[in-house]
């Protein structure tokens, strides 16, 4: 991580906001002696320099060259070191048109500011003892989450919820490795044959494993998935692609649109980022080449998480139809919808295993969007954003260390191992969970021992 | 100069310098308050135990005495945790204290170049820099001049025993503290602090009940702690075990008021691993009971050792709380047992060397040093004595790793952590546990021994044998694959049950068939007679069990090794020498205050620092690898 960054002192800039057109942006600066730095870029010379901490200024930004004024902003002066990095940092925030964006950045550059390198304002508070690894993790998610559910998870661990109950874990698990150390340690003391806590272990291991098992679920939420529409050129499937992003109202990024060779959006759905392909597109952009098309349509397939098949009601399933769905990957979960039921009397029959829809009416959309959902997640339930749940790569790694170890444990001592043998593995264990939280130090253990058990001759 | 080396104090630190020198052929004046004192065994009348027996061992590998003292005057013996896995096995042995004592003596005062004389150190000379220690003033004013001194003063360094209500000036019982170095220290700058320890009452055998007892027999099967030897034959005697009750418990509730510990006499603070009886019933109000193991101080002599209940009540309490528990009703006190607060330096203003940072050539080691023990006490005297000798020999210094040695870990611990109660070592302070076995102190550390000069040839050549002859079984076992004929031998046919289990592994090599948890050498032995003698002798037991738990520990060791290894990348970080911790922003202000005092060679030794913490880890990296590249 280190290696990216030649200093952490220097002066850095980057814009907080999205780049896009907007009301207001903010550009973030931050570094040892930042705001004398920033002083040549504002109008009213010599206030940043002089500003105290948690203060906001109006005035101009200009060019430090030229002396053109680019843009009224507003200055939030942050003093070392309360401020998210610990060094002395500044806000302007800017109209949010994007040549203004842009001028302002080119500004920043041009008074000697470097370009941030992603995640470097949190490396920085990381690195001035701010943040725990576990809450510098969660700002990065927060900041690259895409729907209200994942930001929401994202600062539930912010708040400590995951570290704390990993520490809960680690702190059972502490007891039971004292009570193995004791009687090591103490062989001859009357703490009698203390049995090994083989209810506290099991039970850790479940718990392990358990947060170690939502890490799909919180990959789920904050990666996303795609998900691809699939069916006969006339199954109406650029129609529900329409309708499905009109049904959610927190459309993240724009649709893309034919400027692309295919079309896609990102839609939330129950929470999770999805992003919808219309595999329509392709066919009928590539129609001259029809087989690269269907080539095309076959990889996005196979990378979907899920497929959404729409057959026309009006002309019922196909020898096409059954021959596509034949060929979709076993595995693949598929959301069968019997379309354009608006145009069939309202009593005919719809075959088994498909969502009646009508995207002229609107019939059917929140059972597709609910299948859909159900497909992705497995079954789950959809988050709340009040549960516990991992998803950085790094801790579901040692989670996942942290149970197989416990397992071993557990079986050592069914197997009647020496309890030399099983300290090894149960201190792997805590050593694992150590990694997430803090480290665990001997004294730590010892601290645990002498506080629980009465030995000492 | 007078001499080459001095050394203050005759204990267990102060023998193990003092003859690691000696033997190395420099000129040694050992400066002791009393000439009968040395190698007096406080506290405990044992040797051993837990991560303890494993130091003496190291001790003894690397040359020291320790080993063959004990070996020598031995009334006890027990392996401990046989059934707790190899790894934490430890021998102990009660000692016959005055035994002990005489031996000691005559050990340091047959030794060539080594000189014994009976006064009390109470300054230091030094060069014009201050920084450089050139000899002792004594309380009756002579002066001894040497280039290098190592300092071992115990309990003594202002020593203060409490009983009750009455205090004196003593480093052990009616022992005259040694008061004025602590001066010369504070002078030279050292962070001093007061620690305490206690021990308890000795009663009289004859007045003893032991009927109301459980009675604790020692091993019949003696291993010797030192490697020179081959046996022990020594007279067994049994150590008694009894409870506390009720009644002890109450009459301590009600004269807590009369114990120094809770009127604020004692500030030093005590061990809590080693808590006295007091302590005890207040921290653990719960236990109904506590255990006592009573331990003979030796075969020509009354007196008893109460192990469990250290006191330092007023005598008429200590007797009273006494005659409460069974078998000790008529118990006769013969000494009180007492609590004693003394001096100490914080021993991270040491290096690992057990040289003082503050001061060229002045070495200390033992409880100055904030340990507690006879073990560790020996294990830090014997590494000041190494370094010491090798400062004289103008050779690098001698430190052991974490991983080759508790006393590496000793002394680690100290110089890194310093420590807030007296230190003790224990098999969980070591994250190389299974490697640190005792019965394989000699095959990682000998050879060292050897080459610092501290074995002669003879014994030399014997260790040698025994590894060549380890190292050969392990290779035919390697090589040996079991078949079906190997059980048509007249031995494998007086094989019972073992014969099932053997049969199992018909094609594998015997070095897999050992990974078994449920066959042992001597089974595989029943198949493979080869393995029984080597050169035309009888291969020795504890050699046999060395290659057994060598092969069947090997995966766990290496597991172990792959977490410590994942652990300490960190580890290989080298801080520069002279580095400045001011300069790196982001640090806190105490681990950066903390940084500056330890000043650690490397990131792994500055994440062992209590206080510091992780996120000031990744700054120090960060800055420590920037500053590289």
């Amino acid at each position: 991580m280190q290696k990216n960054y030649a200093s952490t002192d220097d002066c850095i800039v980057a814009l907080a906001t999205p780049y896009a057109e907007s009301a207001i942006a903010v550009i973030r600066a931050s570094g040892e002696h930042c705001l004398q730095h920033a002083d040549n870029l504002f109008s009213r010379s010599e206030v940043l320099a002089s500003a105290t901490g948690h203060s906001a200024h109006v005035g101009y930004l200009l060019h430090p060259v030229s002396r053109e004024r680019i843009d009224q902003v507003v200055c939030t002066v942050y003093r070392a070191p309360a401020s998210y990095t610990g060094q002395d940092s500044v806000e302007v925030s800017c109209h949010g048109s994007l040549s203004v964006i842009q001028t302002c950045l080119e500004a920043f550059r041009a008074a000697g500011f470097r370009p941030a390198g992603p995640g470097e304002f949190t490396l920085r508070a990381f690195l001035a003892g701010k943040l725990g690894l576990t809450q510098a993790e969660a700002v990065a998610e927060l900041v690259r989450a895409r729907t209200r559910t994942a930001s929401t998870l994202a600062l539930g661990r912010l708040s400590g919820r995951l570290e704390h109950r990993i520490e809960a874990i680690k702190q059972s698990l502490l007891h039971v490795l004292a009570g193995v150390e004791i009687q090591l340690d103490y062989p001859e003391e009357d703490t009698g044959e203390v049995p090994h806590d083989i209810a506290s272990l099991i039970r850790a291991r479940d718990n392990v494993a358990a947060l170690a098992d939502t890490y799909r679920t919180g990959a789920l939420y904050q990666d996303g998935v795609l998900v691809a529409l699939a069916g006969a050129t006339n199954a109406g499937k650029s129609s529900l692609f329409n309708a499905l992003l009109r049904e959610d109202r927190s459309i993240v990024s724009d649709v893309h649109g034919t400027t692309r060779d295919y079309i896609e959006a990102s839609i939330d759905v129950g929470g999770v980022p999805v992003k919808l392909v219309d595999t329509a597109g392709l066919r009928e952009i590539d129609e001259q080449v029809e087989g690269e098309g269907i080539r095309r349509s076959g990889r996005i397939i196979a990378r979907a998480a899920a497929v959404v098949y729409l057959v026309d009601a009006t002309a019922g399933v196909s020898a096409g139809d059954t021959r596509n769905l034949a060929d979709l990957p076993s595995d693949k979960p598929v959301v069968k919808v019997w379309n354009k039921v608006d145009l069939l009397p309202a009593d005919h029959a719809v075959p088994e295993g498909y969502i009646r829809s009508s995207v002229e009416s609107g019939e059917g959309l929140a059972e597709i969007l609910d299948a859909i959902f159900s497909r992705i997640s497995g079954g789950a339930a959809a988050l709340t954003g009040d549960e516990t749940v991992v998803d950085s790569a790094r801790q579901h790694d040692l989670l996942r260390r942290a149970a197989e170890s416990l397992e071993r444990t557990i079986t050592s001592v069914h197997d009647e191992m020496p309890a030399d043998i099983v300290a090894v593995d149960l201190q792997d264990a805590v050593g694992a969970l150590g990694e997430i939280t803090g480290e665990v130090s001997t004294d730590d253990v010892l601290e645990t021992m002498f506080g629980g058990f009465c030995v000492g001759k | 100069m007078d001499f080459d080396a001095i050394v203050i104090g005759g204990g267990h630190a102060g023998i193990e310098a003092a003859m690691c020198m000696s033997r190395l052929g420099f000129e040694t004046m050992m400066v002791t308050q009393n000439l009968d004192c040395i190698g007096k065994m406080s506290c405990n009348p044992a040797v051993g135990g837990l991560a303890k027996g494993n130091m003496v061992r190291e001790i003894d590998a690397l040359g020291g005495e320790m080993g063959r003292l004990i070996d020598a005057t031995m009334i006890q013996f027990r392996v401990l945790n046989r059934s707790r896995g190899p790894a934490v096995q430890a021998p102990r042995a009660q000692a016959d204290k005055k035994a002990y004592e005489v031996l000691a003596k005559k050990t340091v005062e047959r030794q060539d170049h080594l000189h014994l004389y009976m006064d009390t150190v109470v300054d230091l000379s030094f060069d014009s820099s201050g920084r450089k220690v050139t000899g002792v003033v004594t309380q009756r004013g002579k002066r001894m001049s040497a280039k290098v001194v190592v300092l071992t003063t115990g309990t003594f360094l202002n020593g203060k025993v409490f009983i009750g209500e009455y205090s004196e000036t003593a480093g052990r019982l009616a022992e005259p503290a040694a008061v004025g170095l602590d001066r010369t220290l504070a002078g030279l700058g050292f962070r001093m602090g007061r620690m305490k320890t206690g021990t308890p009452a000795r009663v009289a055998r004859w007045s003893l009940d032991f009927d109301r007892m459980e009675e604790q027999f020692g091993d019949e099967d003696v291993v010797p702690f030192s490697f020179s030897h081959t046996s022990v034959n020594r007279p067994k005697l049994s150590c008694y075990i009894t409870f506390t009750n009720s009644k002890t418990h109450r009459i301590l509730e009600e004269n807590m008021a009369r114990s120094p510990l809770y009127s604020g006499l004692i500030v030093g603070s005590g061990p809590r691993y080693c808590p006295s009886i007091e302590d005890k019933v207040v921290k653990f109000p719960d236990k109904d009971r506590h255990q006592i193991f009573i331990e003979p101080e030796g075969l020509d002599t009354e007196e008893m050792y109460l192990n469990g209940i250290s006191s330092s009540m007023p005598e008429d309490v200590q007797e009273a709380f006494i005659h409460t528990i069974p078998g000790l009703e008529h118990a006769e006190l013969m000494r009180p047992g007492y609590a004693v607060e003394y001096d100490y330096i914080d021993p991270s203003q040491l290096y690992p060397t057990m040289e003082a940072k503050l001061c060229e050539n002045l070495f200390i080691a033992g409880q100055t040093n904030g340990s507690s023990g006879y073990e560790e006490a020996a294990g830090q005297g014997l590494i000041a004595g190494i370094n010491a000798a090798r400062r004289l020999q103008g050779a690098p210094p001698f430190v052991l790793s974490r991983a080759e040695a508790y006393i590496g870990v000793l002394c680690d611990d100290l110089v890194t952590l310093g420590t807030k109660e007296p230190y003790r070592m224990f098999t969980s302070r070591a994250e190389h546990r299974l490697v640190l076995r005792a019965d394989s102190c000699d095959m990682r550390l000998f050879e060292k021994g050897y080459e610092l000069g501290l074995h002669p040839e003879a014994r030399y050549e014997a260790f040698c044998r025994k590894r060549d002859t380890i190292a050969e079984i392990k290779e035919l076992l390697r090589r040996r694959h079991l078949s079906q004929n190997d059980f048509d031998s007249d031995a494998a046919s007086a094989m019972n049950g073992t014969k099932l289990l053997l049969e199992r592994h018909v094609g594998k090599s015997l070095y897999q068939i050992l990974k078994d948890p449920q066959l042992s050498l001597a089974d595989v032995q029943y198949v493979a007679p080869e393995l029984v003698e080597a050169n035309g002798e009888i291969i020795p037991g504890e050699w046999l069990r060395q290659v057994e738990l060598d092969v069947k520990y090997e995966g766990y060791v290496a597991r172990q090794e792959r977490q410590i290894l994942r652990m300490d990348k960190i580890e290989r970080i080298r801080i520069p020498e002279g580095f400045d911790f001011n300069g790196v922003t982001g640090l806190s202000t105490e681990s950066r205050e903390k940084l500056n005092h330890i000043r650690p060679l490397n990131v792994g030794q500055a994440s062992r620092i209590s206080g510091v913490r992780n996120s000031d880890i990744a700054v120090l990296m960060a800055s420590v690898q920037r500053r590289r590249s």
